[in-house]
């Protein structure tokens, strides 16, 4: 049940989606991996469109070469853990919701306590090898998993339904190597709109989802382009040999 | 034959981001794109292994469909036909 403060707190968009629409998104929890530069403004938006539950695990401390892109944390911010400092703001921006800090590594050991009963998984890491494994537990719950990733002014975003989309091992078998990639803050924050946006519909269940499409964003010449995508039959994580091994 | 070849983001600020190319009959994905990255020694190397077969990584599609990098080696270009080379990212 809404109260008055959250209906007229969220009035402009329950235009959009109605008082059930917003109950639902009051009813959900998302998980969001990383407090780094997708996962500030995927946050932010999620929490001040009244997402529930939002839970940010994190295990880094905010350095000052963040600051160009990861809008949750400030100047003042240095040398806190992101996690405090993100579920700071993120509490201040909505006192409506509640927001669950982890500071903790997403590794195999951690990632089912971490994740819990999350509706969704939002991807805003910086390597494919946490992004693996974000994508097999994915699987495994058969929860929503809302990828994104950047570099320079360039980013890619899917969204993965497990069971009926490709996964993200379909999509990229092989990672792309590891590196400090260079970045402007202008295009996380691009990428995690997306990323945010196809939370919101999801869990609201509206609109056509960025299921089996890559959408690749491309800043330096400003186009959008699409990749449609299949699923891997012979996926080690979603295809047929993958469910066996899972179901050992 | 008239193909046209696209490179995506890092590869496109490496090689540039689209061109024509006249391909002659018999020319593989592969020879197509080995052929423009020609001497490009940085674009050489962060499309292709020491070997010369492209990364793993690397996303090839022939007219907006995916193609698998080992089998880009045996399917031929056809005219009018656009290939594109993408690579992933892993930033956040």
């Amino acid at each position: 049940m809404l109260s008055p403060r959250e209906l007229e707190r969220y009035a402009r968009q329950v235009m959009l989606f109605g008082e059930e629409g917003q109950e639902r998104l009051k009813a959900s929890t998302i998980f969001i991996a990383g407090a780094g530069g997708l996962g500030s403004p995927v946050s932010i938006y999620l929490a001040v469109a009244g997402v529930g539950t939002l839970i940010l695990a994190d295990n880094d401390i905010v350095d000052r070469t963040n600051l160009n892109r990861q809008i949750l944390h400030f100047e003042r911010d240095i040398g806190k853990r992101k996690t405090a400092s993100a579920g700071e703001k993120l509490q201040a921006l909505n006192p409506d919701i509640e927001v669950k800090v982890i500071d903790a590594t997403i590794d195999a050991g951690s990632i089912d306590r971490l994740i819990g009963n999350a509706d969704g998984i939002v991807d805003a890491v910086d390597n494919f090898p946490t992004r693996y494994l974000l994508n097999e537990k994915a699987v495994a719950g058969n929860i929503p998993f809302f990828h994104g990733a950047i570099r320079g002014l360039c980013g890619q975003v899917t969204t993965i339904v497990p069971g009926k989309t490709a996964c993200l091992r379909c999509i990229f078998p092989d990672p792309p190597p590891g590196e400090v990639s260079p970045v402007v803050g202008t295009t996380p924050g691009l990428i995690a709109m997306v990323q945010a946006t196809e939370v919101l519909k999801y869990v609201v269940g509206s609109g056509e989802l960025l299921t089996n499409r890559l959408f690749l964003w491309d800043g330096m010449r400003a186009c959008v382009d699409e990749i449609a995508l299949e699923k891997d039959p012979s996926c080690n994580v979603c295809g047929e040999i993958g469910n066996r091994e899972m179901m050992k | 034959m008239r193909v046209t070849l696209r490179f995506f983001a890092r590869f496109g600020e490496l090689l540039g981001d689209s061109r024509e190319i006249d391909a002659g009959d018999g020319t593989s994905v592969a020879d197509l794109v080995r052929e423009a990255v020609g001497t490009n020694s940085e674009g050489h190397q962060a499309i292709f292994d020491e070997a010369g077969s492209f990364h793993r990584y690397v996303i090839l599609l022939q007219n907006r469909k995916r193609i698998r990098p080992e089998d880009a080696e045996t399917m031929l270009v056809a005219d009018g036909d656009e290939i594109a080379v993408f690579p992933p990212v892993a930033g956040g």
